[in-house]
């Protein structure tokens, strides 16, 4: 396996997952971004060396890059295109609606952990 | 027929669960249905060989089947549970009064339960018992907790669940060593193992039935579930779920009892059950109680004898349950129809009882000497045969086996005289209710079962030999005798019911208090623990900030990751097969490095873009055009995108604080180094050379084009490819709602 491409890999995925754990969504948006790379990069490393492009009649096989990966990173690209605009969208419309882009608590969540963490008759709190 | 009898118990369920509440009391009787059927066909089936057998497999390779085997053990065991079944929906009919609420509910829980019981002493694969011991634990649950608006049932019910479906959880880890040791899934299958991880398991599978069968120190929630309408007890508490632990035992026995712990373990709850459970039963003062308490002293003996294994002992078991089903589940149902019609339970406060309900007396005073195992019942001959094989033993289990048979007699006796007397023995007269038929005849039936086995104990032989002998592995089993003769087990039968009687009689009118329920409360303590702990981890996990979930994940991920750090094999890496992929893997890098580093979201985006345009590039070199191609269209509109989506924020992101940012960067750089070694990982082990000269033959030949990759996502994979297409459109439709749902927000906002 290509190492300098597998460092990269590494390198796209740590910074990917620095940037998904921030509180703005548009970070958020890019680190799902580079994720997205490091994830179609590792695809087409796994298939194998580099080589002459695989259409038919240009070079003998031999020589061609492995062009199953590649068909299943066309798809990847284009799926997490989509998911990216989606998130985009959302972003905007979050935008809209608080002025801002950053990631509340969930509230739901909080509300439980502050009645579970409550020393006193939980079942009531909690059913109501 | 197995299946044909369990899809007719759910239908009926889902009918009563659906009509219940139109049919009202009426419902019972129809829940009645089915277990009448299943209790022929277990008739039928007694004694009877080869055993019938079904099967369903859902995933093969994995072992995972649905399968059942009904032998003689199985159909003695369908009998009580289908036939008591019977009485128990019939006696429920009287027992709820017309226009009682929610017994449409009940009669559906009830037939759940009854179902789940089937299906476990059916259950021949451990995966498929397991599932029903399961469902006998929830569905014990919401019986135990019917009157769902008294705490004091919401805490019994708890306290039920809690210790069985704990249980569950061991039996769960038990069987899995057990059938790992045995290297089968099948109880019918099981040969004797032996070995650390059998012996361990045998333990943890002995612990479980423990818990489900009530069994010190895990008895508390047996008393404790007799707030339960008295149906429930006399059907769950008494005949048939509590029996599921001895059943486990019951049929593990052959496999497991080569294993020393598992006959220790299971001596030792069994004899310390018999002694603590006889003993609570002369001291409680709630008829229902007495009677709870007796049953856990009667399950400590079965599981006693079930752990001995020998062919006598098990013998002895097997016919101590049949009586034990029947005699205990009459004197419950009669202290339920006290209840019902004197208004109270408390042997304080009933008198007269003999004159005042004669049948009822009757009753009680068969299916009391059955349960004290006097002539001529079916409770004497099991007794009997008890005594006889605790005497067969030898060396130190000898004198525990003994001791605990014997001594549990004595206070078996003592409890029952000390029952009969203070329920039915002189007093005032206490007033009672009318007679309601629905409610005396169940029990005069099961009282009469006892002495009727006596009288044809032939044909009981006949039914439960084969039982015992497919109990203890095939071995030769002796005979169930009305008269033993003039033999030492006699003698000390004789013995044990003068001094139990003098004992009973004695205190049978002697008033007293109640013991305090310690054990109870430390085992509500103990739940209060857990589940305080559960809160606790609850509220610490579940913060409700997303980020910190994301991390957690993260790094949870990346340990997953360390195992493979051995696999990487250094010779399948190679530096870079041109220099320029080096150089584009740095900027790649470098690009996203920078992307962090730049703090508007304008020139953010602009390095996403570089980070995109140099991925493309390595395409390039790699040999792929289309990807390159369509990488460099994503990223372009990605880019737009985003300066569309933020371009109106405040320029810089928010600070955040810098421990919170140290850990986010520790993790998000182990995480990457997780990928590495994945990746790396499974490098060195390649299946070999991609079939690159099949695909361009295929493409050119059959899909007529000579761009492998397109041939290969519009002919090869097409429907794959369509559905991409579908996603795009959803995606283009979600985008432009949400566009829109903006733009009216702000119009109207304007």
């Amino acid at each position: 396996m290509n190492t300098a491409l597998l460092l990269a890999i590494g390198g796209l995925t740590a910074v990917g997952l620095y940037l998904l754990t921030s509180r703005s969504l548009s970070r958020i948006v890019l680190g799902y971004s580079l994720l997205g790379h490091a994830t179609v990069v590792a695809l087409i490393t796994a298939g194998g060396r580099a080589g002459w492009p695989p259409i038919a009649g240009r070079a003998a096989p031999e020589d061609m890059s492995n062009p199953l990966p590649q068909a299943l990173t066309l798809t990847a690209i284009v799926i997490s295109f989509g998911l990216t605009l989606f998130l985009l969208a959302l972003a905007r419309r979050q935008r809209t609606l608080s002025g801002d882009d950053l990631v509340e608590d969930d509230l739901e969540d909080r509300r439980i952990a502050a009645v579970e963490s409550a020393p006193t008759e939980p079942e009531d709190s909690v059913a109501t | 027929m197995i299946f044909g009898l369990l899809v007719l118990h759910i239908a009926v369920c889902l009918l009563l669960a659906y009509a219940g509440r139109r049919l009202g009391r009426g419902s019972l009787l129809v829940g009645a249905v089915p277990p009448a059927l299943s209790a022929l066909w277990g008739a039928a089936r007694l004694g009877a060989s080869p055993p019938a057998t079904a099967d369903l497999t859902w995933v093969r390779g994995l072992d995972l089947a649905m399968t059942f085997r009904v032998d003689a053990f199985a159909a003695v065991m369908t009998l009580i549970v289908s036939g008591i079944g019977v009485l128990i929906f019939v006696y429920a009919f009287g027992y709820f009064g017309p226009g009682t609420a929610h017994t449409g509910r009940f009669a559906t829980t009830l037939l759940a339960f009854s179902t789940s019981m089937l299906g476990l002493v059916w259950a021949d694969s451990v995966w498929t018992l397991f599932v029903f011991w399961e469902l006998t634990s929830v569905t014990s649950f919401l019986l135990v907790g019917h009157k769902s608006t008294d705490t004091e049932v919401l805490a019994a019910a708890r306290r039920a669940l809690m210790v069985t479906a704990g249980g569950g959880l061991v039996l769960l880890a038990g069987l899995l060593l057990v059938t790992g040791a045995a290297d089968t899934t099948l109880i019918s299958e099981l040969a004797p193992v032996d070995g650390t991880a059998a012996t361990v398991g045998a333990v943890l599978v002995m612990i479980a039935a423990a818990t489900k069968s009530a069994q010190v120190p895990f008895h508390p929630w047996l008393p404790g579930a007799m707030v339960a309408p008295t149906p429930v007890s006399a059907y769950l508490h008494a005949a048939t779920m509590v029996k599921a632990g001895v059943v486990l035992v019951a049929v593990a026995g052959p496999a497991l009892s080569g294993i020393s712990a598992w006959k220790g373990c299971g001596l030792a709850f069994g004899v310390a059950s018999i002694v603590w459970g006889g003993l609570g039963a002369l001291r409680h003062r709630d008829a229902k109680l007495i009677l709870a308490w007796g049953t856990v002293s009667q399950l400590g003996m079965l599981i006693t004898l079930f752990s001995v294994g020998t062919p006598a002992a098990v013998l002895a078991a097997v016919s101590l349950l049949v009586a034990h089903a029947l005699f205990k589940g009459a004197l419950f149902l009669i202290v339920g129809e006290i209840d019902v019609r004197a208004g109270t339970r408390h042997i304080d406060e009933l008198g007269g009882l003999a004159r005042s309900m004669p049948v009822a007396f009757a009753a009680a005073v068969l299916a009391g000497l059955s349960m004290a195992g006097a002539p001529p019942l079916l409770g004497f001959v099991a007794k009997e045969t008890a005594i006889k094989a605790a005497l067969e033993l030898t060396g130190p289990e000898a004198w525990v086996v003994g001791l605990g048979v014997i001594g549990g007699s004595v206070l078996t006796v003592a409890y029952t005289f000390r029952f009969l007397v203070a329920v039915f023995g002189p007093g005032p007269e206490t007033p009672l209710s009318p007679r309601r038929h629905a409610l005396s005849v169940p029990p005069a039936v099961l009282a009469v079962g006892g002495i009727a086995a006596f009288a044809v104990l032939g044909w009981v032989d006949a039914v439960l030999e084969p039982a015992a002998v497919r109990l203890s592995g095939g071995a030769e089993v002796e005979h169930l005798h009305r008269w033993p003769g003039l033999e030492p087990a006699l003698a000390i039968s004789a013995v044990v019911l003068v001094i139990g009687a003098i004992v009973g009689l004695a205190l049978g009118g002697r008033p007293g208090q109640a013991p305090a329920d310690h054990a109870g409360r430390w085992t509500d303590a103990s739940i209060d623990g857990i589940v305080a702990f559960g809160r606790a981890t609850v509220a610490r996990v579940q913060h409700g900030s997303l980020p910190v979930y994301l991390v957690t994940m993260a790094a949870v991920a990346t340990l997953a990751a360390t195992p493979f750090l051995a696999d990487i094999s250094l010779d399948h890496l190679v530096g870079w097969h041109t220099p320029l992929q080096g150089v584009l893997a740095a900027a790649a890098v470098g690009a996203a490095v920078a992307l962090c580093w730049v703090d508007t979201r304008l020139g953010a985006g602009l390095a996403l873009g570089a980070a995109g345009i140099t991925v493309a590039a390595v395409f390039v070199i790699h040999g792929a055009p289309d990807l390159a191609l369509t990488q460099l269209l994503v990223e372009a509109a990605i880019v737009v995108g985003f300066v569309l989506a933020f371009g109106h924020l405040s320029r810089s992101f928010p600070m955040t604080g810098l421990r919170w940012r140290a850990v986010r960067i520790t993790v998000a750089g182990l995480g990457g180094v997780a990928v590495v070694i994945g990746l790396g990982a499974a490098s060195g082990n390649p299946v070999g050379a991609p079939p690159v000269a099949e695909l361009a033959a295929a493409s050119v030949g059959e899909g007529g084009g000579s761009n492998i990759v397109n041939v290969i996502l519009t002919d090869i994979r097409g429907l794959d490819t369509l559905g991409e297409v579908l996603v795009l459109a959803t995606v283009a439709l979600g985008v432009q709602a949400l566009a829109r749902a903006t733009v009216g927000t702000e119009s109207s906002a304007s």
